[in-house]
């Protein structure tokens, strides 16, 4: 389940995220974020997109305890809770995640969160979230 | 007279897994839909269908080499549900510049039996398999669970109401016979049922079927002369947010509300020149029990966080104030991403619903969502 990010598109978030930072695309032009990553900035077309660091406390959008295996790769880590959060330093940005410290009975909306990111030789740089 | 009506439908037996390829199973349907319209295959004159599924797997030329049909048009539009649903309306737009007579739209999918079915398709967004897949968010059911448990929190959604629409949807099911599943489904089966991904239990999730269905559309004028009641393209609408398939399931402010689908029942309706009052019956996408309710309220038949307890009531239900998916729908009749329901709506306005037959239909609405995009289909006798 480790990440494929070698396209040039997406792969600064990993790259970020292994240096300890959470970072997301931002346009110099109109000075701001957008997310998922495009070839230009949505809001205003500009060609050029930089990225940006910011802080990882989220809160809890949306889950689901998932109880089926979709894939073979899933299927062995049945149940697994996977998390849609909202970046609270950049509102309109949420990241799809798997939670840990944490269990189903203690999930609800709006739930404080911290990023746990990738030590920086892992081969796997998802980001995590934990309560804080 | 201006204006188009569908004259032929078929559709494949309902299957899990068909024993005849994709191909066989699509020429099978378009064949069928022209007799029915009384026509011979070679009068097609022009093809319409979703712009990604079919001509990546059956596409326009193959159809058109076995019908013998030469083609003055033909279009495509959106992917799956939104594009079969909203076909008539370059199938219109042919027919009355002379640049096609009879114009058929078909679709069929092999998900049952194709190694990854219905999962491998968001394949085709880079950023869901960079950002998405490997944290286990890999399969519909897990997008469709987020907005189900946001959807609870924030507008009241119940286990109550998944499982009320659901159970209506098997009861219309098996009234009207030949789908699918025949295993009746109570409240209590329901909540006996197996968590797919939480609040989604196996009822909650569409089928996964193998098979095809068709339509031909031709001028209302032509349509008098057809072997079937003809039943009238009252209007069309379509409408696609500037908003893409990667995104459309986790960013945006509001993920509980589907605004291409208000925008393309306002086109419809006004162009219809009727309420949404005056719909008799509707045949609503329901990949999801929770994407279905969404839409029964951007369509505009309730306000938001009603649907529930709409169908919680029974109103869904053959008899009910607004019966949805009479023929069972996604879940409970066959997956084929809509074309089931557009046949279905026209089997209700010829009379032919049998034992799920609405009393009096006369107007019925089908829509089809294919995220972002949704289209709208007006029918009436």
């Amino acid at each position: 389940m480790s990440v494929d990010a070698d396209d040039p598109r997406f792969r600064p978030f990993f790259d970020a995220a292994r240096d300890g930072r959470l970072a997301f695309p931002w346009c110099p032009a109109c000075e701001r974020f957008h997310w998922y990553p495009m070839p230009r900035c949505p809001h205003c077309r500009a060609g050029e997109v930089a990225w940006r660091d910011v802080d990882g406390a989220a809160r809890l959008y949306s889950w689901s305890v998932v109880r089926h295996g979709f894939d073979e790769a899933w299927a062995a880590h049945l149940p697994y809770i996977v998390a849609l959060v909202d970046i609270e330093a950049v509102p309109g940005i949420r990241l799809i995640t798997n939670l840990v410290e944490t269990a189903p009975d203690a999930l609800a909306i709006d739930l404080p969160l911290a990023a746990v990111l990738p030590p920086a030789d892992s081969a796997d740089a998802r980001v995590l979230f934990r309560p804080r | 007279m201006g204006g188009i009506a569908i004259t032929g439908i078929a559709e494949t037996t309902p299957t899990r897994r068909a024993d005849k390829g994709l191909h066989e199973l699509v020429v099978e349907a378009a064949l069928a839909a022209c007799a029915d319209a009384g026509i011979g295959p070679e009068e097609i004159d022009g093809i319409v269908t979703d712009g990604v599924v079919m001509p990546t797997t059956v596409p326009h030329d193959f159809v058109a080499a076995q019908l013998g049909a030469s083609r003055g048009f033909d279009a495509a539009l959106s992917y799956g549900g939104a594009g079969t649903t909203a076909a008539p309306m370059l199938a219109e737009m042919a027919i009355a510049s002379g640049r096609a007579t009879n114009v058929l739209c078909y679709f069929g999918v092999d998900w049952g039996t194709r190694t990854g079915g219905p999962y491998a398709f968001h394949d085709l967004y880079p950023a869901k398999l960079a950002y998405e897949k490997p944290y286990g968010f890999n399969a519909q059911p897990t997008y469709f669970a987020l907005w189900a448990r946001r959807y609870m929190h924030e507008l009241g959604l119940r286990e109550e109401h998944l499982a009320a629409l659901c159970v209506a949807q098997r009861e219309n099911a098996l009234a009207h016979g030949g789908g699918q599943t025949s295993a009746p489904l109570t409240r209590d089966d329901y909540f006996a049922s197996r968590m797919i991904a939480e609040p989604l239990r196996v009822p909650d999730c569409c089928l996964i079927s193998d098979g095809a269905g068709a339509f031909v559309m031709t001028s209302r004028e032509r349509a008098l002369d057809a072997p079937r009641p003809p039943v009238h393209v009252l209007a069309t609408g379509y409408a696609a947010e500037p908003t893409s398939g990667e995104d459309v399931f986790t960013q945006g402010p509001d993920l509980l509300t589907l605004p291409a689908v208000r925008a393309a029942a306002d086109q419809a309706l006004g162009r219809a020149g009727i309420g949404i009052g005056d719909v008799d019956f509707a045949e609503v996408y329901d990949c999801f029990s929770i994407s279905c309710l969404m839409q029964i309220e951007d369509l505009g038949f309730c306000a938001k966080g009603e649907a529930g307890p709409l169908a919680l009531a029974g109103e869904t239900r053959i008899g009910g104030r607004l019966p949805v998916n009479t023929h069972g729908g996604l879940m409970s009749y066959s997956y084929l991403l809509g074309v089931e329901h557009v046949i279905e709506a026209v089997r209700q306005l010829r009379g032919d619903g049998g034992g799920a037959q609405v009393a009096g239909a006369e107007i019925g609405l089908v829509g089809g969502l294919s995220p972002p995009d949704y289209g709208v289909l007006v029918l009436g006798r």
